[in-house]
């Protein structure tokens, strides 16, 4: 089918989607199809759920603090179900990267002086790594982190709607 | 520090009206920071900050309506002025009242026999603005806001008459501020301006923020603007997790093989489906021809980590409304046109796949 308004091969979407549905093909081969029980469905929703979180860091790669907070975490979580030892490593040393960034950056965070610390303690929960950023960074990471969750939302809207018919 | 700006203060504005009006202001004020009357034309003379405080001395010719009220930090070197502004809602008897008021009190300062019910009265507002003051002092301290910021501040202050032209005069001395400052050899002046720089951007980047959060030109202010992104990156991740869970309930009542798919096509196939099409609601998930166990699960699931899906789904209608539309050619929208329903029978919609697809 040749159709003329493709897609840019290099565009956000088109990246993630093309991981997104590498990751579901793995994860239908490792279960069989029959299985269809609650904690079943719910283990699967939990891989799809980090798959697609996963799919969306690796597409944006290093270039947003965001991205990079997430692949960390993504990295540090596998580290730790496969052997424990190295999790406490990794758990020690995010500890003090985590405890020296927050430390140097509470100093920002009173500097900021525009008086919305609340909600700005709050979307830092929400957009990951927000917690080492001051009021600027912070809303640049937040539109780029909107903009990919809209992406995902809409690729993984559609593979919904495919799968369903 | 009262008797220092005293001295400074007469040393720098030979003024009759200071010299004689702030020993009267001292008695009235007792002790605390000082407020000094000044006239307008000295106040003119670029000196101050555009935050102040000030109290027109002139005739009544000078009052009218505008709503700033500024305040300026008792140390603030020689020369401010205080100043009160109203807003609007004064009605004309009351600001009729308050005029004369002032021009007694000023005439009479001037005569240096003050009568006792207007000077208790500006007492009263002395005092008014010196509390008000002080509550404001650390957040003036150092810091030089834009005038936009200082309306919104100053409009919940206590109303007051005062002059639009001084407000504008304290507009067109914005730029001698710096200048003044300089001389006071104070240091702030890089601080103050980088602090306004990183306003300026900070407002920039919320505007920006503005476009992309859908529904939220109506809001001003950035702690309104704040709330709406934090909902808004909340509601993403809850589509994300719901889209993720009926990938999930889906994906174990597949009747077709995912490995079949030319994974490469896909992408442009998927996207091409036409971005109106809408989530359907819990309710909906009948038709996907769950099986009882299947919705059970998908129900806890919904229970443990989501609101109720009617939020979901207003979130996601939300969100494809804001999405932008892709180009459809249009053979493929004749193709896909059907897709746009719910209520398609699956075994043609299959049917349709498998003929996009060879």
């Amino acid at each position: 089918m040749n159709n003329p308004h493709h897609l840019n091969p290099t565009s956000l979407k088109s990246r993630f989607t093309t991981r997104f549905l590498r990751a579901l093909t793995k994860i239908r081969a490792q279960k069989p199809i029959s299985s269809s029980s609650p904690t079943e469905i719910f283990r699967r929703y939990r891989r799809i759920k980090v798959a697609a979180d996963k799919s969306m860091a690796y597409s944006v790669r290093s270039r947003r603090i965001w991205s990079r907070a997430m692949l960390w975490k993504l990295r540090s979580r596998s580290y730790r179900r496969q052997d424990p030892c190295s999790g406490r490593r990794s758990g020690k040393t995010s500890q003090a990267i985590m405890k020296k960034s927050s430390n140097e950056n509470t100093t920002t965070r009173r500097e900021d002086g525009v008086g919305f610390v609340e909600e700005a303690d709050e979307l830092r929960q929400l957009v990951p790594g927000g917690e080492t950023m001051n009021l600027c960074n912070l809303l640049d990471e937040t539109a780029h982190y909107i903009k990919c969750l809209t992406t995902q939302v809409q690729v993984m809207k559609k593979i919904a709607d495919f799968y369903s018919f | 520090m009262d008797v220092t700006l005293l001295d400074r203060q007469q040393a720098t504005c030979p003024l009759e009206l200071c010299a004689s009006s702030v020993p009267l202001f001292q008695s009235y004020l007792g002790s605390g920071p000082i407020v000094e009357l000044k006239r307008p034309e000295a106040y003119l003379s670029g000196d101050g900050f555009h935050e102040f405080v000030y109290f027109p001395v002139g005739g009544g010719t000078e009052f009218g309506d505008s709503e700033k009220l500024n305040l300026v930090p008792p140390d603030a070197a020689p020369g401010y002025c205080i100043s009160r502004t109203s807003s609007c809602q004064m009605t004309a008897f009351h600001a009729a009242a308050m005029k004369e008021e002032r021009e007694d009190m000023i005439l009479e300062k001037m005569e240096s026999t003050p009568g006792s019910g207007s000077r208790e009265s500006f007492t009263k507002r002395k005092a008014e603005v010196v509390a008000d003051r002080k509550s404001k002092d650390k957040r003036i301290k150092g810091e030089l806001e834009g005038e936009s910021e200082v309306k919104t501040k100053c409009s919940t202050q206590v109303s007051r008459n005062s002059s639009k032209e001084n407000s504008k005069a304290c507009e067109v001395r914005k730029p001698d501020y710096i200048h003044v400052r300089a001389r006071r050899g104070q240091a702030t002046d890089s601080h103050s301006l980088a602090e306004r720089a990183r306003r300026e951007k900070i407002s920039k980047k919320m505007k920006c923020l503005q476009d992309l959060v859908p529904g939220c030109n109506t809001i001003t202010g950035k702690a309104g603007m704040l709330d709406e992104i934090i909902n808004y990156v909340q509601s993403l991740q809850r589509q994300v997790e719901f889209l993720s869970m009926k990938i999930a309930a889906l994906n174990s009542s597949a009747e077709f093989n995912v490995e079949n798919l030319p994974i490469k096509e896909l992408p442009s196939y998927v996207a091409n489906f036409p971005a109106a099409a809408k989530l359907p609601a819990m309710p909906n998930l009948t038709c996907f021809q769950l099986n009882s166990m299947q919705k059970e699960a998908v129900n806890c699931m919904l229970n443990e980590t989501m609101h109720p899906p009617l939020t979901a789904t207003e979130g996601i209608a939300s969100a494809s409304v804001s999405i932008p539309e892709q180009a459809l050619s249009s053979s493929t929208i004749t193709q896909l046109q059907p897709f746009s329903t719910w209520n398609m029978d699956p075994q043609g919609l299959y049917n349709l796949y498998n003929m996009g697809f060879h």
